[in-house]
């Protein structure tokens, strides 16, 4: 059933793109030919704290359903505590997904962080 | 003070972390492994160092505190770890299982511990040690003509959209609501689902490698052909299908797993149909059932409910202050508010615009037939309730579910019941009847989605409660057992549990499944140190 499914978008893609998405297929065969797709390893830690914000943090805070933390001055060390244990529906965080490092980064850019006027809290 | 944190809280934060550091789990019995004493213990931990090194062994109070957090009830502290090591490549893992047999330590294994609703990294009794696999974390293979991936535990749905986007590829990833922080390995091992086309995680799933208890390394289906290819390609193999038994399963510890990706199609038009009335849900299935059957909605349709949806972005004291469970008409209002009604269906359509075209009236005017107003961007652009789903029905990343977690407000709490029935209308009236009677009674909200897969009906209840308050959470437990039993009485079993309620759920399955099941374990697990009481398997 999926192998249908597979190639009828296969051919849907070709008919509603024409020519140009046809091109653009034969490109993408022949363009991984080539390159290796293993990752050697993820993401070089340690990774940024922006990075970290962005895609953790991020999500929650500040995105309709949890406080803001930006621009607020929180004391870095209480940020890393809350990390490490949860708190009410934020998940702990443990040191396989932010290191020690990362985190201490991390909270200290918070703690120097300025308000985000885009971000809206709950 | 300014950052909104009274003195006295951040003083008692300040304190529990200074007064944590110096406990060590020795000074709590109750967390270490039921038969072995300190002295042994401290041996064991002191192996699984020289095998890890030092820093990825987790083992006194202070630094376990990630691994015991959970938002389910746990007030006779039955699912607390006895601390955690994080191997970081399958030899790792072979060394800490030949030390765990030797010493018959329990290690419950994770793969990113986000099981959130079901216990998240807690194991099903106390004193397991955590087998923390996060670590192991690459992408080993996506290959783009085939859309195929193969992946380590520790590897999240953001690092493969992450992956995706770098290296533009034609590809959508499937995610649970809940994706940028959980993993596809422990979602699709525990069965779960997402809401692409692609949204049976264990359907999709193709080819895996198992380690078990004693060191041995099995590839399923096609993965131990000499000189192969055929692993992502193929899901069956040759003889018996093994895959199945090691999802939902403490017969092996899984670290790699292949899963199939779905092409992004050249269009996406996403669907709400509003539907009025609480008992229209009924109505509603029966009109989605054929359009799953025969595929024309090619993704999973989710009703939600509009608590449910509410749940998100409110807390319960915003809406409703006074004593019991909140009434309809309170709901109604706020939905409508929202431009929800109490079910809100959404579906998608996926291909060309053509291909669209040709089949949105046809589904459009069956849910008309029942009433449901059928909305699409051109109403809904920018309603929250309906960016979230569409969202999910592309694959997109977001947390914003977790906010129903919330509900009660600080210290929330949710644990998630979710049974399983065939995809019937008159199966709806009678379990969402029910669901209410027995959450009423206890004083919490019905807060229900149902979603038809194929041809069955999930039904996901979370029962949000205040984790902070111990009279709230006995009463959420005492409610989940009374909803597990009486559904179970009526022929309707969950399909999937937290890790309070492994055994009562694994009762309902019966005497044959669980000796089978048992048999499988002893032949596999002689030692019993792979996740005992996972799904009810000692
Ligand atoms: C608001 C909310 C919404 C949610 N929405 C969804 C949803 O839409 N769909 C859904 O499916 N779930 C949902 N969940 C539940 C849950 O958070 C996800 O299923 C999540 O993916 C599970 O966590 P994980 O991926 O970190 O798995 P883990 O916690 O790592 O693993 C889960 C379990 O699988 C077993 N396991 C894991 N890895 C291995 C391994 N390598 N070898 C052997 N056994 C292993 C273990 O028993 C483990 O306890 C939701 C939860 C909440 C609170
Ligand atoms: C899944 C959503 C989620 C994620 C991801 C998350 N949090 Fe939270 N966080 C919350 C919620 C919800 C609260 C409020 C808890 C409460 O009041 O009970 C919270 C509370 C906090 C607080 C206390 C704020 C206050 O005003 O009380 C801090 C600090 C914090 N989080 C930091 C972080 C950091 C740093 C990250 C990223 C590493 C993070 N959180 C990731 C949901 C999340």
């Amino acid at each position: 059933m999926e192998r249908h499914r597979e190639s009828r978008w296969g051919k849907a893609r070709v008919a509603g793109l024409g020519i140009v998405g046809a091109l653009a297929a034969a490109a993408l065969v022949a363009g991984n030919a080539a390159p290796a797709t293993a990752q050697a390893t993820y993401e070089i830690e340690p990774r940024e704290p922006e990075y970290l914000y962005e895609r953790t943090c991020g999500y929650c805070h500040g995105h309709n359903i949890a406080p803001i933390i930006r621009g607020r001055q929180l004391p870095a060390a209480v940020t890393a505590a809350i990390v490490r244990s949860g708190m009410g529906a934020m998940p702990a965080f443990k040191p396989t997904e932010i290191t020690d490092q990362e985190l201490q980064a991390l909270t200290a850019w918070l703690e120097a962080s300025e308000a985000d006027p885009e971000e809206h809290g709950a | 003070m300014s950052n909104g944190f009274s003195r006295r809280e951040v003083m008692a934060i300040g304190g529990a972390i200074a007064g944590t550091a110096v406990m060590t789990p020795l000074a709590r019995a109750r967390m270490l492994p039921a038969e072995m004493d300190r002295d042994v213990f401290a041996g064991v931990v002191r192996e699984l160092r020289a095998i890890v090194g030092d820093e990825w062994v987790f083992a006194d109070e202070a630094s376990t505190i990630s691994y015991r957090k959970s938002g389910i009830p746990d007030l006779r502290g039955e699912h607390i770890p006895s601390g955690a090591v994080a191997p970081a490549n399958v030899e790792q893992v072979q060394a800490i299982l030949a030390v765990a047999n030797r010493y018959k330590l329990p290690l419950w294994p994770i793969s990113t511990g986000k099981n959130m609703g079901y216990g998240m990294a807690t194991p099903a009794s106390s004193g397991q040690m955590i087998l923390d696999l996060k670590r192991m974390n690459k992408i080993l293979d996506f290959d783009a003509e085939l859309g195929t991936i193969l992946v380590e535990p520790g590897v999240t749905y953001q690092q493969i959209q992450d992956y995706i986007d770098e290296h533009d590829l034609p590809y959508w990833i499937d995610v649970p609501t809940v994706g940028p922080i959980v993993s596809m390995v422990g979602n699709t091992l525990e069965r779960g689902v997402g809401y692409t086309p692609y949204g049976d995680h264990f359907f999709m799933q193709c080819g895996m490698e198992v380690v078990l208890a004693d060191g041995t390394v099995l590839k399923t289906g096609m993965g131990s052909i000499e000189n192969g290819n055929t692993w992502q390609a193929f899901k069956w193999g040759y003889g018996p299908y093994l895959d199945g038994i090691f999802t939902q399963s403490n017969f092996g510890i899984v670290t790699k797993l292949g899963m199939w990706m779905m092409p992004k199609p050249p269009a996406y038009k996403p669907f709400m149909v509003r539907s009025a009335e609480v008992e229209d849900i009924s109505a509603i299935t029966n009109v989605t059932r054929p359009f799953r059957m025969n595929n024309l909605i090619p993704n999973a349709v989710m009703m939600m409910g509009a608590l449910y949806q509410l749940s998100m972005f409110n807390r319960r004291a915003d809406i409703w202050q006074e004593e019991g469970p909140i009434p309809t008409e309170v709901i109604k209002n706020l939905a409508r508010q929202n431009e929800l009604g109490m079910w809100n269906t959404f579906f998608a359509l996926y291909g060309t615009e053509e291909t669209i075209a040709a089949t949105e009236p046809i589904i459009r005017s069956a849910y008309e037939t029942v009433g449901g107003e059928v909305l699409t961007d051109a109403e809904l652009n920018g309603n929250p309730y309906f960016e979230h789903n569409k969202a999910l029905m592309r694959g997109g990343l977001t947390l914003e579910e977790k906010g129903l977690v919330r509900w009660w407000g600080k210290s929330g709490g949710a644990v998630a019941f979710a049974p399983v029935a065939p995809a019937k209308g008159s199966e709806t009236a009678g379990q969402t009847n029910l669901a209410i009677e027995v959450m009423n009674k206890w004083g919490f909200d019905y807060a229900p989605a149902y979603v038809v897969g194929s041809r069955e009906l999930h039904h996901i209840i979370f029962l949000m409660f205040d984790k902070g308050d111990d009279e709230n959470s006995a009463k959420a437990e005492q409610c989940m057992n009374e909803m597990i039993t009486r559904f179970g009485e009526r022929g309707w079993a969950a399909y999937r549990s937290s890790v309070s309620t492994m055994d009562l759920v694994a009762q309902q399955y019966g005497d044959a499944n669980r000796e089978v099941n048992a048999r499988i374990k002893q032949a596999l697990d002689p030692n019993h140190i792979i996740a005992p009481g996972k799904q009810g398997i000692a």
